[in-house]
């Protein structure tokens, strides 16, 4: 609005810095500048110039190379707010962290303060390059956050916006229902006084004072009744409102819960479920793994070589593997169980038990 | 350590682990209980001789509570240490019984029936129940479980003796023996740890050898070097492979006496225990074998190849278990065979005698097979025949109501009502 403001209020004497024509050969001449170099150009030069591919700014002593897509009308008159605002955009859209994803207040507001001043760098153009090269390299590492937390933005913005509308919806139809309802009010009173006339015209001038009162009677209990009616219409209708504020209420805050789950429990942390690892029957233990030996497939060994080639001890499917992993097992099973130490430690929970145990064989 | 953690769901470890202190109190209460109980039981054995005298003749009922005291003074009975002493002689007589057998009871079994005897007098005294009679059960129950098939009549047979002993005599006390065991028979022996052992520094002395998985740096080749240059052992031995197999010999000779006899299987594992009767048999040889499990020789922790945070728990673990083989290895060492020491044997016939007089009188095992704790008292005097007779058919009635149990009477009841 405050660009059409303007380009209305400076009608004459704007002239494109390219083919310098003005809008006074012109009028429907329309300025477009490119967020590169923020050069204004008319939309003339811009097909003129861009139509056939990337070229270089014709802006004399700008050698950025421009793209036709990317000229957008201007919004704000002053080209720097312009381009701040485009970068502030640019950099909130990638530093998109929300506060309930950090530990405490103070976090939160260090990230604010770092993200201003990353935009206040690239606004007065002090360590582009350096800043531009943290930002990439955040926005690489952190796609899934910042796609999570747009699509969050997106549905916050999009639930205000349905608020809005409703509430903008609700306010007409009341407005309505008030003007329909002096219509009919109106309408009534009309009726009533017509009734009343008429009733007078026809009837004799001895009850005319009669019809007169029992007419204003009549007149004040239909717009006592109607008030009372729409007394308890407005009642009900506040009931309602109320009812529905507290779902509105309680159905936006639900769906702030599902998008992060902190902002009532004061939780600070998004916690993105673990992915599912895959199933373990065994509860983390490997049955082929063993700390104090590996096992080999076969030992030297005068006696057991006996058995390994003796085919009637091997019909029966025996396999001196078995005799290998359980002499092994064997050989380490409690190599580093302390009983002393664990006993002692178990006893002092079990005391009870084996003391009584121990007594009841005895006796 | 997983197999640690495997060892610790054993019966072994969560039931007849323990440790000095508590093994010594256990005895102590054990044998506490027992004597309170052979001297009541031999003062009631007293009264009722009385009685019947008294019945008989002259009522003297001043002199009884003289006699009484006299009595108590007079009873003197076993001492922990007398008791241990005792029955570590049929533990040693359980070994030759085993090797009365032709053929010879395997090791195992022997082993197992000697931990049975052991553990079943953990909570029992021997004055309550023979080591004689329990021994012969104990020895049976593990050829069972040890599955070392042999009938009854074999074995009863195969028992030497003046009279022969019966087939009832052997499996009367099983249920009580089964009891005492907490019904677990599984007992973890260091043999077969042993023989796996040995298997493998055979096969590091071949060039074999697979280094342990949490010291993946050696190569089987460093192994048989490193073992080729270990200290000469006790022995010489004319090669590395003949040396390991004398000190197998060794080893085992100690396994099968002193890790018996002794409370070794109460305080230490199985794998403790062989190892260190490794270190006593060639401490080289062991320390060889525990470097190449656990990494770096001790002594010089300077030279230490890569101080990893992977070396410093198995570090830790090493230092501790070098304390516990030392401790185990003293205690095997500490072992000296009943038979080769005249000392002893004659500490021991004197224990008998004593044993002899306070055997609990009530607890004579009858030679019946019945399925829970036998109560036919011994017959001293004819002449209460009556009063006995009335005691023994209230005793019937009340096993008969309790015999309605799955698992049998109540033990400790009837035998505090007897």
């Amino acid at each position: 609005m405050a660009s059409r403001n303007g380009v209305d209020r400076r009608d004459d004497d704007e002239v494109c810095p390219v083919c310098k024509s003005s809008r006074y050969l012109n009028p429907n001449m329309r300025f477009l500048i490119n967020p590169e170099c923020y050069h204004k150009m008319c939309e003339s030069c811009v097909d003129r110039i861009f139509s056939s591919g990337p070229s270089s700014c014709p802006v004399a002593g700008c050698r950025k190379t421009l793209r036709k897509n990317r000229f957008r009308a201007q919004t704000f008159e002053d080209i720097g707010v312009e381009r701040e605002v485009d970068i502030r955009r640019r950099v909130m859209h990638i530093l998109n962290r929300r506060e309930d994803e950090f530990d405490s207040k103070r976090n939160y507001d260090d990230f604010l303060e770092q993200r201003e001043e990353i935009i206040a760098n690239l606004v007065s153009r002090i360590d582009v390059a350096k800043t531009e090269a943290q930002l990439q390299a955040y926005a690489s590492e952190n796609m899934d956050s910042i796609r999570a937390n747009q699509a969050l933005e997106e549905e916050e913005a999009s639930t205000f916006q349905a608020r809005v509308t409703k509430e903008q919806e609700e306010a007409r139809q009341r407005r309505q229902a008030e003007r329909d309802r002096l219509d009919a009010e109106r309408r009534e009173m009309q009726a009533g006084r017509e009734d009343f006339l008429s009733r007078l015209a026809s009837g004799s001038s001895a009850d005319a004072g009669k019809i007169a009162r029992e007419g204003h009677k009549v007149l004040l209990k239909k717009s006592s009744a109607r008030r009372s009616e729409e007394d308890r219409i407005r009642q009900k209708q506040a009931a309602l409102r109320g009812s529905e504020t507290k779902r509105t209420g309680t159905t936006l805050s639900s769906v702030e819960k599902s998008g992060d789950s902190g902002l009532i429990k004061g939780l600070r942390k998004i916690k993105t479920p673990e992915p599912e690892k895959p199933y373990d029957p065994f509860m983390g233990y490997v049955p082929e793994k063993r700390d104090y030996y590996t096992l080999k497939q076969s030992y030297p060994s005068g006696y057991l070589d006996r058995i390994r080639n003796d085919p009637q001890a091997q019909a029966g499917g025996y396999d001196l593997r078995e005799y290998y992993s359980r002499t092994l097992l064997e050989a380490f099973a409690g190599l580093g169980v302390f009983v002393e130490e664990e006993v002692t430690r178990r006893d002092v929970s079990q005391a009870a038990a084996t003391e009584g145990a121990a007594v009841a064989v005895e006796e | 350590m997983i197999e640690d953690d495997i060892y610790r769901t054993s019966s072994q470890f969560r039931l007849w682990s323990y440790t000095e202190a508590s093994l010594r109190s256990l005895r102590e209460k054990t044998n506490a209980i027992a004597s309170e109980r052979v001297r009541a039981a031999l003062r009631r054995a007293k009264e009722a001789h009385q009685s019947t005298t008294s019945a008989n003749g002259t009522p003297q009922t001043g002199s009884d509570g003289e006699g009484k005291k006299m009595d108590d003074k007079e009873i003197d009975c076993l001492t922990p240490e007398e008791e241990l002493a005792f029955v570590r002689f049929y533990c040693e007589k359980t070994l030759e019984l085993g090797e009365t057998y032709k053929p010879a009871l395997p090791t195992m079994v022997r082993a197992t029936a000697i931990q049975y005897l052991k553990r079943f007098y953990l909570t029992n005294s021997p004055m309550t129940y023979h080591p004689k009679s329990i021994m012969a059960c104990a020895l049976f129950l593990a050829t069972k479980t040890d599955n070392y098939y042999m009938s009854l009549r074999q074995f009863a047979e195969g028992i030497p003796g003046k009279k022969p002993t019966t087939q009832e005599e052997v499996i009367g006390p099983e249920f009580l023996l089964m009891q005492g065991l907490r019904f677990t028979f599984d007992v973890r022996h260091p043999f077969r740890g042993l023989e796996g052992g040995i298997m493998e520094l055979q096969a590091i002395a071949e060039g074999q050898g697979q280094p342990g998985p949490h010291l993946t740096h050696q190569t089987p080749q460093q192994l048989q070097q490193k073992l080729l240059a270990i200290s000469p052992g006790p022995v010489r031995a004319s090669s590395i492979s003949d040396r390991i197999g004398r000190a197998h010999g060794t080893t085992r000779e100690i396994l099968k006496t002193a890790a018996q006899m002794t409370d070794a299987y109460f305080l230490y594992t199985p794998s403790q225990i062989w190892l260190s009767a490794l270190l006593l048999a060639d401490r080289p040889l062991a320390e060889f074998y525990l470097d190449t499990k656990l990494g770096g020789p001790l002594t010089s922790t300077d030279i230490k190849p890569d101080p990893s945070d992977l070396q410093n728990p198995l570090y830790d673990l090493r230092t501790k278990l070098l304390r516990v083989l030392t401790d185990c290895s003293a205690l095997l060492q500490a072992y000296q065979p009943l038979s080769s020491d005249p000392g002893q044997m004659a500490d021991l016939q004197r224990i008998a005698k004593k044993h002899h007089h306070c055997l609990n009188p009530e607890k004579k095992l009858a030679p019946k097979r019945t399925p829970a704790g036998t109560e036919a008292s011994p017959a001293p005097a004819s002449e209460s025949e009556t009063e006995r007779l009335a005691k023994k058919r209230k005793l019937e009635a009340e096993k008969a109501r309790s015999s309605q149990d799955i698992f049998g009477p109540e033990l400790v009841t009837e035998r505090t009502k007897q």
